[in-house]
């Protein structure tokens, strides 16, 4: 049985190094041998097995009689174990490709192709949006919530992406670009719903309805310099009205639009709103209901949308 | 013997691996070599790395000269009557292979060897029976079976001085007087008595005698094949090319001297060298002193291998094998036993050395073998006793 872990292991081994290439073919051969219920004639399973009771041998002679009379049993274990972890790392893999976490839908455990967990990571606005609700995606909901409150684009469209963040966070701002990607590829009504936890942010929802008031289309572009901006720069008015200003709209007019009291009214609306959906963490993506929290790479999104 | 002095000779005896010492106990397969060999190889590299015998500018005289003093080393030191009795081959397997195909056969005449015999003697006879030549055996060490065993056909006695499985001796002189009052030609395999006996072809009226030079010091790749004279003039070379002619037409050529015949190609003039020089190093330690001393380490392994109850292939007693002990323990396998050592820097072999015919007649699954040589110690073998109880504890 030490021949099928050999042969995983020095496989593996093996495609970085001929010596180790060498070995994985001579497990190969003795599991083989073993499978078509003929001897292993290749002493690679005595070699193995005399290597690792010669090492425990220096260490505690006692352990090593043990491996040494039991090691069919010990290989035995550790196939089954192996077998189970690669069964494991199999089901890990699909569900990171499809969830971008090793774990399933809803799931925060650790996860080896994401060891940071930068995936399942968000920022918690739960403070700001004085919610108490648990932290489940489950729990995350558009019912009741009135979207037409939101600048929308393409409005109508089959599929709906409301994106839930705000511009100074730093998930939200890693996920833009894939849902920006996501929006443009895919035939989709895309809303962008800023939720201002930052101090001095809330202004920033004045200043984007009364560009989507004037030219709905102009969104995108200013979400795009708003998200390339320094955080910091954000507080700033004038560097909002300079980013007005770019996408090619009147920096008067839409200064003197965001000093409305109807527009902060607005934006205040858009708040409530976005507390209806429970939302505890940006950012956190609507895609035609089902609700992702947190930065996810963009085959996630997009086999969603699907 | 001042066995420190001697293994400050042997430079890699000084190194260590994973910080410890290594134990050498695998010299019936390869010696270790002493820094005068490695001196010797590299001074033709260095001095005069030319083409000898055929090229007469300096370095080739030079080179041919250096070659023809190795020759006479090793004529003297097997007491060959002249030195063209010496062909320099690249083994011993090459020396027996070059008698065994050169010699003139006919279909019914019988080769005898015995059951012991390395696969170097037992396959290339056993290719001979294509051309209708039969092969019979005897038992190793048995002087009695192989008088049952012999009779007007047998043409050539082929068999070892001292097995290389076990250690055990042939009583090779017994032998080679039956052999030659049965009219039959005789072939000894030196390659494991070289080292341990003293050997003189011409008191022992030897026929054929073949060693390698690795068993003795010398470089790997070296070999020395003896032949009378006489007899060497009736084989027919079956390896023909440079060097082994006077000159050639389209049709026809003249074939050159004994031994130059039987060298073709270009050979390995520093290995040649090296193994005149190897040599003179064994012969300077004193054979006898080398033969005693072995045997004292031999005795240590021996006794206290009985006492753990250990299988001893062979002889047990030791005064009757040659540095060789080849063993098996109940219960654990022979390279897991080799493995284990392996991985405390002792280093033996383990398997069937090339006798599997012996193994299988005999339904053993190898052995293990310690191979001793002069520059072992009393606490190389405590080492390896040491290491074999822990490993026989583990059953």
């Amino acid at each position: 049985m030490i021949c099928l872990i050999a042969l995983v292991v020095f496989g593996i081994l093996g495609i970085f190094s001929a010596t180790h290439r060498k070995i994985a073919f001579e497990a190969f051969n003795c599991v083989f041998r073993k499978a078509t219920l003929r001897k292993c004639n290749s002493d690679l399973d005595k070699r193995l097995k005399s290597q690792i009771v010669a090492k425990i041998m220096r260490k505690n002679p006692k352990t090593a009689r043990l491996v040494y009379r039991y090691f069919e049993v010990f290989s035995w274990i550790f196939t089954i174990i192996m077998i189970v972890s690669l069964i494991y790392v199999a089901i890990g893999g699909y569900n990171y490709y499809l969830y971008g976490n090793c774990n399933g839908p809803n799931q925060e455990g650790f996860c080896i192709f994401d060891p940071l967990g930068e995936n399942v990571k968000y920022s918690n606005v739960q403070e700001a949006t004085c919610s108490t609700d648990s932290e489940s995606e489950k729990t995350l909901t558009l019912n009741s919530v009135d979207t037409n409150l939101f600048p929308q684009i393409n409005k109508g469209a089959e599929n709906q992406v409301f994106f839930i963040g705000c511009y100074a966070c730093e998930y939200t701002r890693k996920a833009y670009p894939e849902i920006r990607k996501l929006s443009l590829r895919e035939d989709t009504n895309f809303i962008f719903a800023h939720l201002p936890v930052k101090d001095g942010t809330l202004f920033i929802s004045n200043v984007v309805n009364c560009v989507a008031e004037i030219d709905v289309e102009k969104i995108l572009p200013l979400n795009d310099i708003l998200f390339g901006m320094d955080t910091n720069s954000l507080n700033e008015k004038d560097n909002l009205f300079d980013a007005v200003e770019r996408v090619g709209l009147n920096k008067t007019e839409i200064e003197a639009c965001a000093m409305l009291n109807k527009t902060s009214e607005l934006s205040q609306k858009q708040f409530d709103e976005i507390k209806k959906t429970g939302v505890y963490g940006t950012p956190t993506v609507f895609i035609n209901s089902e609700a992702i929290v947190g930065p996810k790479p963009f085959r996630v999104y997009r086999r969603d949308l699907k | 013997m001042n066995i420190d002095k001697i293994r400050e000779d042997f430079q890699i005896l000084k190194k260590e691996l994973n910080e410890k010492p290594i134990v050498y106990l695998d010299s019936a397969c390869v010696t270790l070599k002493p820094k005068q060999v490695i001196d010797a190889l590299n001074k033709y590299y260095n001095e005069f790395p030319a083409c000898g015998e055929r090229s007469n500018h300096k370095l080739g005289k030079r080179v041919t000269e250096e070659v023809e003093k190795s020759r006479e080393v090793v004529k003297k030191f097997i007491n060959a009557r002249k030195s063209n009795e010496i062909i320099f081959t690249k083994n011993t397997t090459e020396g027996i292979n070059l008698i065994l195909n050169s010699i003139e056969l006919k279909k019914g005449d019988i080769i005898l060897t015995s059951d012991k015999e390395h696969n170097s003697i037992l396959l290339p006879v056993q290719l001979l029976k294509n051309k209708g030549i039969e092969h019979r055996i005897f038992k190793f060490g048995d002087i009695n079976d192989f008088k049952s065993k012999l009779d007007k056909d047998i043409k050539l006695i082929v068999t070892a001085h001292i097995s290389n499985l076990d250690g055990t001796i042939n009583p090779i002189e017994e032998i080679i007087n039956l052999s030659h009052k049965n009219k039959s030609l005789i072939l000894v395999d030196a390659a494991q008595s070289i080292l341990h006996v003293k050997i003189n072809v011409k008191k022992m009226d030897i026929d054929f005698l073949a060693f390698s030079g690795h068993k003795i010091f010398g470089p790997s790749g070296t070999g020395v094949l003896y032949g009378k004279y006489d007899l060497l003039n009736k084989l027919k070379p079956f390896i023909f090319g440079g060097g082994t002619v006077k000159d050639s037409t389209y049709e026809d050529y003249v074939i050159e001297n004994i031994p130059q015949r039987f060298e073709a190609g270009l050979q390995d003039y520093a290995g040649i060298i090296g193994l005149g020089e190897a040599i003179k190093y064994f012969q300077g330690l004193g054979i006898e002193g080398v033969e005693d001393y072995i045997e004292d380490l031999n005795k240590i392994i021996t006794q206290e291998f009985l006492k753990l109850g250990i299988k001893i292939l062979g002889e047990e007693d030791y005064k009757k094998r040659k540095g060789i002990i080849s063993f098996n323990i109940k219960g654990i396998n022979n390279k897991e036993i080799a493995e284990i050592l392996n991985q405390n820097n002792i280093f033996i072999r383990a398997g069937m050395h090339c006798v599997h015919s012996w193994f299988n007649s005999n339904k053993i699954d190898g052995s293990a073998r310690i191979s001793l040589s002069v520059y072992n110690t009393e606490e190389d073998c405590r080492k390896v006793i040491e290491e074999i109880k822990k490993i026989k504890s583990l059953i």
